[in-house]
């Protein structure tokens, strides 16, 4: 199966992704909008084991658009500012990912490849600039998601 | 009788995956009694047979070296050698290794398929291996960092016969040559 298929597939089934439109690579920034952004890894850092197998590794970001608010932080108990709440909804697309991980639910790639390993590379989201040409201007956080998988088709042991 | 020659291109490099080497088992006893086959080297980046030879040179007067082999000990290490799951001889050195059984670590065969070297036997492709009985698998540490490691070593016993397997999967037929 084509990988960025398959991590579109697994992706999809994340409750926050589901219930918000998914761009793939190209998009119009807008509130809740997440795009996939796909990562070219370096050949080099690939690891061949001496049954033909290979390891290798696939890369997105996942980008989230939140809009931004210049309101200062109202000192009062049980006030959740706007921002912290907009970055407190990326990071469960992080516990998500982290989570199915744990379940070893992971992207289909096919029958010749084994997911060795998914994470997220950062332990919370990184914030990676704020679009002020719209309005209201949106914060684009990112995540990004690294599978180790076994590229199996290289075997000649059937 | 002729040698046979690599199955590669003038200047082709054998690539690693062309030597396997795939041990087998018996599981059970009696009527219930399996055969079990299990190729090595998943996950593992670098392995070789080491044949450790045991030499002795002396030097004559005038200068010249004489070389006798005694004997060679050809053993091969698979480090690393994973807790995988599905793994059939993973799990039986396990199972040996929590029981202390070290009497059944010398019950195995090795075939050392060298697919680069074939032939061809009634219209099809073999490849050229040798087969070893009564090998000893030795595990050596377990344990290791983010994975649990098992890493293992195959001495190899010089009880070989060679031939060929007719396939590279687990259901092969291994030939003996034929002397005439």
């Amino acid at each position: 199966m084509d990988k960025n298929q398959a991590i579109i597939n697994f992706i999809c089934q994340c409750p926050q992704i589901e219930s918000n439109p998914l761009f793939f690579n190209f998009i119009h920034g807008k509130e809740d909008n997440k795009q996939i952004i796909t990562q070219s890894n370096e050949k080099i850092l690939n690891k061949n084991f001496i049954n033909g197998d290979v390891l290798k590794r696939y890369t997105i970001s996942l980008i989230d658009f939140k809009s931004v608010a210049y309101n200062a932080i109202v000192k009062e108990t049980g006030y959740v500012d706007e921002n912290v709440e907009d970055m407190a909804e990326v990071q469960d697309l992080i516990d998500w990912v982290e989570t199915q991980k744990d379940a070893r639910n992971f992207p289909d790639f096919g029958e010749d490849c084994i997911i060795d390993d998914m994470q997220v590379l950062t332990e919370n989201p990184n914030l990676n600039g704020v679009d002020t040409n719209v309005s209201p201007a949106l914060a684009k956080y990112s995540i990004s998601i690294q599978v180790d998988y076994i590229d199996t088709s290289k075997r000649i042991w059937k | 009788m002729a040698v046979d020659q690599f199955d590669l291109n003038a200047g082709q490099r054998a690539e690693r995956k062309t030597l396997l080497t795939v041990v087998e088992w018996t599981e059970g006893v009696g009527t219930t009694a399996t055969q079990e086959r299990e190729i090595l080297g998943t996950r593992t980046e670098d392995s070789s047979v080491e044949f450790n030879p045991d030499i002795q040179t002396t030097t004559d007067i005038r200068g010249n070296n004489y070389t006798d082999l005694n004997k060679v000990q050809p053993e091969q290490q698979f480090d690393p050698y994973l807790v995988l799951g599905g793994s059939k001889l993973g799990a039986k050195l396990h199972d040996i290794m929590l029981r202390n059984a070290l009497s059944e670590l010398n019950q195995f065969t090795v075939y050392l398929i060298t697919s680069y070297l074939t032939t061809t036997v009634e219209g099809h492709k073999v490849y050229r291996t040798q087969k070893q009985t009564e090998c000893t698998i030795t595990y050596d540490s377990l344990g290791g960092d983010v994975n649990v490691n098992f890493p293992i070593t195959v001495h190899f016993s010089n009880k070989s016969t060679n031939g060929y397997v007719n396939k590279l999967s687990d259901d092969f037929t291994f030939t003996a040559d034929v002397t005439v």
